[in-house]
């Protein structure tokens, strides 16, 4: 199903993955299982043969949710209830739901309630990652959702089960860290609207077959030039939808270099060790390796020493922050951050984003403001 | 101290002696350690570090309708108007030094327990940034019904505990007394049962109390917790509260409508509401809200084991199918015959779970509900007339269904 995809069908496919994964589950007949963000430990879900899907919104008009889900909760746990609940309501066997704010404890009680005769596992990894006890409680929560994997399907996975599980996982991070090095240094080569198409698609289908198209990709890439007149930026957030504010980004030239996305690099920092014997530490391991994540407690000061480091380190223009409204997690961390980037002197840019109402053409005429003036400024 | 003294004036003095201290704690040498309303506050007090509750502070000054001014302060400064009120309040005075109170002293350090809601993480990073103050985040994952993950959960948080106690040392740089604790333990016990008493005379008919009572009560538990004259205060509160039910006094005299309240109150609208719902005999009993300080530490246990168990099953940290169970052992006990569900926009940890949890309680009760959507501090997001009608139409309602 997504083993020979060119661009063109990637992009297709990341807009809207669910009928693909509709078909392939028919052709299979494997189960597939639906999470919200974030560090689920996919590998897991993955090494029991079922598809572990990441849900990322949808565009689509809210109809069930808003009764179940105020207003005032983020468009993105809304969208994915109603994603459930009303367009894909049939696709789904089961769910892995995480909590890292009020608002996703709530969604896992609702999803519960709403989903009577379907598995629905919540994951409680720790709101904090600054102490030991984090270590041994990813630990313990990893082997939880193990047996009670174990305990729905009447199945018990094998050391060998979830070694190939992370062999796939970390061979889909490796090649989209390749395309994205290669994005970063010829920006003419692969677009922003290609990566982050091909980056969420990942956390969507099966990495097997995705791999095979990711390789297929990037043999077939032709370098062009070193995109001198692109602008580098440096992209923070959790995660940036619609795909099509890539498209704003690719038309005024901008060269996403790096980013903080947990959608994007986090992801990729995701990568587990896999010669180590005992896969379940290593996959705690690896939780503590992945960068800020709003709602998670870490080093207060985390977030902005992480961009600092990237723009320096590629050279950036700009941040560029892309926040979804009413992520209340977000709107604490907002105004510090754009008081230490300006302090910093680093050119901030703030996007809000909304999965019912954004108007993608305010997006572009503020995003061409800001850059013009950048440009006039002679950054 | 005198046992004469009414609770009113005990409640007076206890609040002044304690922020006195606290005002001077670094000339008693002294930290002053900010932490949330629910939070494993015995180790602060065992360790002689002053709790302070932004929180507290923060009802003081939306009570006295400050709460659109600290918020628009707070706006100023980039923040948004969705965030919960406490926060935006307590940011505002930060920005404007304006208050309803004496104010508060700064942090030293900072507690924060996402057992109540996880926005009071977020909201002491931003004090942790502004003072450069060390914060520990005592995570306590939501008290799920599998039995064997409430073991783990409550092993991970005796676990933070320890870490806690290590953290206070070193910040401190004092060692850590158990004995001490022991005792702190004794009395939040004796007082948090004494608490739960007084509370509980809501089932006597008339009730003596209504929530705004509570509310008012709850005060003392909340930052007194773990000191003796925590437990005098409320055995004076129950003792008069005894008295007015042997003689038969009752908030109202004709008490029709017995009546739950689901979350917290609207602040700057608290004597407004007890006056409207009584001019129709309604008085409104409880909520979850007021008895998460119900505590029932078990004395016997190693004291972290009875606070890991305490605090990471209250109602706020519990599922919404517990919510409702416990809502409905009230309403069993209050004998209470009407419900008024308050979505409340700035708490996201009790209000997200309005809609489910009224679907429950109204099939689990045959009770109508009555549903309004408001903000507890911000009087921007209040709209008197449409609140009014919806309770006219409510007790309405309520007057046919007993007909
Ligand atoms: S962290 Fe923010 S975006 Fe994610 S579910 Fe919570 S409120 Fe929504
Ligand atoms: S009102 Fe709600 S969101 Fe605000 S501090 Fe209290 S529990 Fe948290």
């Amino acid at each position: 199903m997504w083993e020979n995809l060119d661009f063109g069908q990637a992009i297709e496919y990341a807009a809207d993955p669910y009928a693909s994964i509709r078909a392939w589950k028919n052709e299979t007949g494997k189960k597939v299982v639906g999470s919200t963000l974030a560090d689920v430990p996919e590998e897991v879900i993955y090494a029991f043969d079922i598809l572990p899907v990441t849900l990322l919104g949808t565009h689509k008009p809210l109809r069930k949710a808003p009764s179940l889900l105020p207003d005032n909760a983020c468009s993105l746990a809304r969208s994915n209830l109603e994603l459930a609940l009303t367009y894909e309501n049939d696709l789904f066997d089961g769910f892995v739901l995480p909590q890292v704010c009020d608002t996703t404890q709530h969604m896992c009680d609702i999803w519960r309630i709403n989903f009577p005769d379907t598995y629905v596992e919540s994951i409680l990894l720790p709101r904090q990652v600054d102490r030991q006890s984090a270590r041994y409680w990813v630990k313990e929560e990893t082997m939880r959702l193990i047996s009670s994997l174990s305990q729905w399907t009447g199945k018990s996975i094998t050391p060998d089960d979830l070694k190939r599980s992370v062999a796939i996982h970390n061979e889909n991070k490796r090649l989209l860290s390749e395309l994205y090095q290669i994005k970063r240094r010829h920006p003419e080569t692969i677009t922003n609207k290609q990566l982050f198409s091909l980056l969420k698609l990942s956390m969507q289908v099966d990495k097997k077959e995705l791999n095979e198209s990711l390789k297929k990709i990037r043999d077939g890439l032709k370098s062009h030039s070193d995109g001198r007149n692109h602008v580098p930026v440096v992209l923070t957030g959790i995660t940036c939808d619609p795909l099509e504010i890539f498209d704003l980004f690719d038309e005024i030239e901008l060269n996403v270099v790096a980013d903080t996305l947990v959608t994007g690099s986090r992801n990729l920092q995701g990568i587990v060790d896999e010669d180590k014997s005992d896969l379940v530490e290593a996959l705690m391991e690896r939780h503590f390796r992945r960068g800020f994540f709003s709602p998670i407690h870490d080093d207060v000061f985390k977030n902005v020493e992480a961009l600092k480091a990237l723009y320096k380190e590629y050279s950036a223009k700009a941040v560029v922050y892309v926040h979804i409204e009413f992520c209340e997690s977000e709107e604490y961390d907002v105004p510090d951050l754009k008081v230490a980037m300006k302090k910093e002197g680093i050119p901030f840019h703030m996007l809000v984003t909304e999965y019912q109402t954004l108007s993608l053409s305010h997006v572009r005429t503020r995003l061409h403001a800001f850059f013009e003036s950048l440009r006039e400024s002679g950054r | 101290m005198s046992d004469k003294m009414s609770s009113k004036d005990l409640s007076k003095k206890i609040t002044k002696e304690y922020m006195d201290e606290a005002f001077h704690a670094h000339d008693l040498g002294k930290m002053v350690g900010y932490t949330t309303a629910v939070s494993p506050v015995e180790l602060f007090v065992a360790h002689d570090i002053i709790p302070i509750y932004p929180e507290n502070h923060a009802v003081a000054c939306l009570s006295g309708r400050m709460g659109t001014e600290l918020s628009l302060a707070t706006e100023s400064m980039g923040y948004t108007s969705h965030l919960c009120a406490y926060a935006r309040s307590d940011l505002g005075y930060r920005k404007t030094g304006k208050t309803a109170t004496g104010g508060i002293p700064d942090p030293d350090l900072l507690l924060a327990c996402n057992a109540q809601c996880f926005t009071l993480t977020k909201w002491f990073q931003v004090l942790a940034r502004k003072g450069n103050v060390p914060m520990f985040v005592w995570d306590t994952p939501e008290y799920i019904k599998d039995k064997k993950a409430r073991e783990e959960i409550i092993k991970y948080c005796v676990m933070q505990l320890r870490e806690m106690i290590a953290w206070m040392e070193e910040v401190t740089k004092r060692k850590f007394d158990y004995d001490r604790l022991k005792e702190v333990m004794k009395y939040s016990a004796e007082s948090s049962l004494l608490y739960k008493k007084f509370l509980d005379m809501a089932q006597y008919k008339p009730s003596p109390i209504s929530i705004f009572d509570a509310l008012i009560g709850m005060a003392i538990a909340v930052y007194r917790r773990g000191t003796q004259e925590c437990v005098e205060y409320y055995q004076t509160l129950v003792d008069e509260c005894q008295a007015k039910v042997d003689r038969g006094i009752g908030v109202l005299k004709n008490e029709k409508y017995r009546l739950y309240w689901e979350n917290l109150p609207v602040w700057f609208k608290f004597s407004d509401h007890a006056k409207l719902l009584g001019s129709y005999g309604g008085v409104i009993l409880t909520s979850l809200y007021v008895h998460a300080w119900s505590l029932e530490f078990d004395l016997d246990k190693d004291p972290l084991l009875a606070m890991a168990e305490q605090y990471a099953s209250v109602f706020s940290n519990s599922t919404i199918e517990d919510r409702a169970d416990m809502a409905v052992d009230l309403f069993k006990r209050y004998d209470m015959n009407g419900m008024i569900m308050f979505m409340n926009r700035s708490c996201k940890a009790v209000s997200f779970a309005v809609p489910s949890l009224r679907d429950i309680l109204v099939k689990r009760t045959g009770i109508p509900a009555l549903v309004f959507e408001s903000d507890m501090g911000d009087p921007r997001f209040y709209s008197e007339t449409q609140i009014r009608t919806r309770i006219e139409a409510y007790f309405e309602t309520l007057d046919r269904l007993r007909l």
